[in-house]
């Protein structure tokens, strides 16, 4: 046993220490909720720290393989994914701080659930073995069914908490039924061993392991809201508490596909034929109903959530595509949900910045006339949008690029057109938003909070980070743009095998 | 890094726009600032033009990689053709500007025209498909803001028509571009979507090229408009503020044929030569129609947008006529009309910026009060039938003689369609400016002293490309030749 194997592990271990800390912490009375989100800010920072250590340069762990049998690997593609997660906890402290805030009734544990939740979606990305990824999954889902119904006066939070409850509960049986069947047809739970046993295999019939690994992917369709499991979506997000929405649509959606990318790229190597005609047609109906049910959304969190639907319809896209083009595929994957993270945590958060003084219900009619008293605030929403929309000069529309480019690369020329068909309708509900601020006349916003403080600044740097993304790295050569988040995303994927 | 002179032509006027708009300062001083920068602009693209060397190759080359992974290249040069329109954008924006300078509008006008034109010279200079498509989609954006916020009317919904319309259209154009990119990487083993590379692509079956085409077509089609695809037109023009018709009829229009000229010509030139009929028809007929269209209206404003229509079909008409009378022509009418239209919109707009708007029964007796606007008027007008000694002849006549090679009956039907229309343009312009009628326009004020150093430089430039064209012809004649003999295959006719 190395004990120099504890270094790949720090990140993990850091996150659950600050969640044990915290939780802890937040009996005491003295302890405001300011105070609280320095100190989750500080535990989340040297995660990242840690984490980052690693980066650069490919590699592959199994840290203490003996002591934890081989359940958690520490490679690039799970250092990659550990780092967003972490920065999506950063951020969501960051911005959500105002808003827990000002709104009494959520106090200190709220952190240490956040902290919790982020421990579980880091080991999810960072194991290969079912059983641990089930609890992994239900140490980060549970830490959120309690977020989202945390202000337990407020009826449609319950409501909202026990939806997700019962319908998420559901979704993980069939990750544990699978994991079962799994086990039962290749005595093994671990990822690498099933995979070997299907590669030495092939010949056999394979009716337990596909039933086994379609019930995994029913449980990953379900959590990253894809047709037909999308409904649960936009009830949840527009029940929870702002911050907590933007943390579940961008932060837990990137662990969920970092968990799946590392199923379906080792596991099922020789199988995954089986899966792309059905998956060929989710794709296609995950874009067309949430680009349908987007397009007549009065509340801008709804809208979001519709948006977020059609969103996993790209992603699904690259996902059919890993068939014939596996690593380019997988790397747009990488990519987009970078660029999906950075926009639609930027909207989000601008939102619950926005909502957090008088806890409104925000639709598209309250931004009327925006621009005209926060030209700034104004300014940022509208990058955010454009780059959902996937127009040139965002970091969206390299994303979109990679993802349409690899579907026609694979073949699947019908999935690029019915994106391209999306993103074309997506422009209606983006840009009317982006019209509404500018367009109109400033009507009486009154409490609208004045850019002060850390929460902007940090919107802010998304938005110059979306910006630059789109932009590229040709006018300053030596910093790093898209080329350089690129070749990061392909030595993630190297790093798998 | 080196930065070109390509380069600083495209991004001076968006650094320019960015510090304006995050530093606080008023209308009045972004307003001078962007005239200036527009004259800088002006000056390095002059400079272009004289350094310019009578050859069929692109020049002024830059070259840096841009997304590796895809062999996306931060590619820029410049021909003949896109000379010649670079010179028509960096020298009729300044001049707009002359006339937009009393508008009353905030400083996000002044800083949106200057993001517009970084727009429309990027997309112009751009010799890599991604590259163009990107700028092709930015100048949307400035666009966007310039008719929602300051326009009139119905502006949201025709903002959001004419926005929903263009990207329509370039998504069609997007997945044309990525489909070549994938075709030439099946065929050479590396990406690339330089436009260099991509036209070498020899694996497609006539059904994709022809599918592909149409997928381009669209895009610069809806842009122009061409006949089906000219809904949003009218609506935009007639709510639009004066800056952003100038924009749209003057530049981007024309960026639309540009792109057709540039991209589908070398890409699919079987299938140019296959559907140039269609497309000559297409023209002919969309003279005819927008003609009578512009006829029946009733506002100046909409009377201009349809005659303006109407003369894009007709230079698109020559693009397809396959010689090198027509595409000459073409190219030279591209300027010359993009002047004209320019300036009378511009003129229109500060008729409307005094009297309010107006159907043009509503005005007449303007002649007695603003004879500087009246004469000016005149001038854009004859370039626009192509008097003598405009280049609105030289280039009209070039058409129709390209049209008459192409097909008699053809050419005969467009040289009577542009007889007909210059009776109406008269005709109007005796009823809204000479004739004296009851209505009140006492608070017509003539040009001062800006306006009048515009209108008559664009009317100088006219004149001067009437009288001796050979000055602007021979520096495109090598580019021409180029496309018909080299590409299209077809020689460059008798």
């Amino acid at each position: 046993m190395r004990y120099s194997e504890i270094v790949y592990l720090l990140p993990l271990l850091t996150i659950a220490l600050g969640a044990v800390v915290l939780m802890v912490l937040s009996t005491i009375k003295k302890l405001d909720i300011k105070k609280l989100s320095w100190i989750t800010l500080a535990f989340l920072l040297i995660a990242f720290g840690l984490n980052a250590l690693n980066f650069g340069y490919i590699y592959s762990v199994l840290p203490f393989s003996h002591t934890l049998s081989s359940m958690i690997v520490t490679d690039t593609f799970a250092g990659y994914f550990s780092s967003i997660i972490i920065a999506g906890g950063i951020v969501t402290v960051l911005v959500g701080s105002h808003y827990f805030d000002k709104s009494n009734m959520l106090r200190g544990e709220v952190f240490s659930l956040l902290l919790f939740s982020l421990f579980g979606m880091m080991l999810l990305v960072e194991t290969d073995e079912l059983f641990t990824s089930f609890i992994a999954l239900e140490i980060a889902s549970i830490s959120l069914y309690v977020l989202i119904g945390f202000q337990k006066n407020s009826e449609q939070r319950v409501e909202g908490s026990f939806r997700y409850l019962i319908l998420g509960s559901v979704s993980s049986i069939m990750l544990l039924l699978g994991t079962a069947l799994l086990y039962g047809a290749t005595k093994s739970t671990n990822i690498v061993q099933i995979a070997k046993y299907i590669s030495a295999h092939s010949s056999m019939d394979m009716t337990l392991v596909i039933t086994g690994g379609t019930l995994i992917l029913i449980t990953f369709l379900f959590k990253v809201a894809a047709f037909p499991f999308q409904n649960w979506s936009m009830d949840v997000y527009e029940a929870a508490p702002l911050p907590i929405t933007a943390f579940m649509a961008s932060t837990f959606k990137v662990a969920i596909f970092g968990f799946i990318l590392r199923f379906v790229l080792i596991d099922f190597q020789e199988l995954k034929n089986i899966w792309s005609d059905i998956l060929f047609y989710i794709a296609i109906l995950t874009m067309l109903y949430g680009s349908f049910m987007a397009v007549f959304q009065k509340s801008l969190t709804r809208m979001l959530a519709s948006s977020s639907i059609v969103h996993t319809g790209y992603l699904l896209i690259a996902f059919v595509s890993i068939n014939s083009i596996g690593e380019s595929a997988a790397t747009s994957i990488i990519f987009y949900l970078i660029a999906y993270f950075l926009s639609s945590m930027g909207a989000f958060g601008m939102l619950s910045y926005i909502a957090s003084d008088d806890q409104l219900r925000v639709t598209y009619e309250d931004f009327r006339g925006f621009a005209h008293i926060r030209p700034y605030m104004a300014a940022m929403m509208s990058i955010f949008m454009l780059s959902l929309a996937g127009i040139p000069s965002t970091i969206g529309f390299i994303g979109k690029f990679y993802i349409f480019i690899g579907a026609i690369e694979a073949g699947y020329t019908t999935l690029a057109l019915v994106g391209i068909l999306a993103t074309f309708v997506s422009v209606y509900y983006y840009f009317k938003l982006i019209a509404l601020m500018y367009f109109y006349p400033s009507s009486e916003m009154t409490n609208v909070p004045s850019l002060k403080g850390i929460p902007p600044l940090i919107i802010a740097v998304m938005a110059l980070l979306i910006v630059w993304g789109g932009i590229g790295n040709t006018l300053i050569s030596y910093f790093p743009g898209i080329d350089f988040l690129i070749d990061t995303a392909k030595f993630a994927y190297q790093s798998l095998f | 890094m080196d930065i070109g002179l390509l380069s600083f032509i495209i991004f001076l006027p968006l650094i320019v726009s960015f510090i304006l708009l995050v530093l606080p300062v008023g209308m009045k001083i972004t307003r001078n600032i962007a005239f200036v920068t527009t004259i800088i602009v002006f000056l390095l693209s002059l400079s272009i033009f004289f350094k310019f060397q009578l050859t069929d190759y692109m020049q002024f080359r830059e070259f840096h990689p841009w997304i590796s992974s895809y062999g996306i290249y931060y590619s820029l040069g410049v021909d003949g053709f896109s000379m010649i329109i670079l010179m028509l954008i960096t020298t009729l924006i300044p001049l707009g500007y002359l006339f937009l300078w009393k508008t009353k509008k905030s400083k996000g006008y002044w800083a949106s025209m200057l993001l517009i034109q970084t727009g429309v010279t990027g997309a112009l200079l751009s010799l890599d498909l991604v590259l163009f498509y990107f700028f092709w989609e930015s100048m949307l954006l400035p666009v966007f803001m310039i008719i929602g916020i300051y326009g009139t009317g119905n502006r949201i919904f025709s903002t959001l028509k004419i926005t929903i319309y263009t990207i329509m259209g370039s998504l069609f154009m997007l997945v044309s571009i990525l489909y070549l990119g994938v075709a030439f990487y099946n065929e050479f083993g590396v990406w690339s979507f330089q436009l260099s590379d991509l036209v070498q692509i020899t694996t497609l079956s006539n059904f994709e090229r022809t599918l592909l085409f149409f997928g381009f077509m669209i895009a610069f089609a809806i842009k122009i408009p061409l006949f089906p695809f000219h809904t949003w037109l009218m609506q935009t023009y007639s709510n639009s503020p004066t800056g952003g018709v100038f924009i749209l009829s003057a530049i981007m229009a024309k960026l639309g044929i540009y792109g057709i000229v540039r991209f589908v010509l070398p890409l699919f030139p079987h299938q140019y030569v296959e559907f140039a009929p269609y497309f000559v028809g297409l023209g002919v007929f969309g003279l005819i129609y927008f003609g009578i269209a512009a006829l029946m209206q009733q506002n100046i404003k909409r009377m201009f947008a349809y005659s303006s229509a109407s003369h894009l079909a007709f230079i698109t008409a020559g693009i397809f006529s396959l010689n090198a009378y027509g595409m000459t022509g073409a190219a030279f009418l591209i300027v010359a009309h993009a002047m004209a239209t320019g300036g009378l919109f511009l003129l229109t707009g500060t008729i409307e910026y005094d009297l309010g708007i107006r159907s043009i029964s509503g005005l007449g007796g303007i002649a007695k009060k603003a004879p500087f606007l009246t004469v000016a008027f005149a001038l854009m007008l004859l370039c626009i039938v192509g008097l003598p000694g405009t280049n609105g002849f030289v280039s009209e006549l070039l058409i129709i003689f390209g049209l008459f090679e192409y097909n008699h009956y053809v050419g005969v039907i467009s040289a009577l369609t542009v007889l007909v229309a210059a009776s109406f343009m008269f005709w109007l312009f005796q009823r809204a400016i000479l004739v004296k009628t009851d209505n009140d326009v006492s608070k017509m004020k003539d040009l001062d002293i800006k306006e009048i150093v515009g209108i008559f430089g664009l009317a100088a430039v006219i004149i001067a490309m009437g009288l001796y064209p050979h000055w602007f012809l021979y520096k495109i004649e090598p580019t021409i030749q180029h496309y018909l003999v080299d590409i299209l295959k077809v020689g460059i006719g008798s």
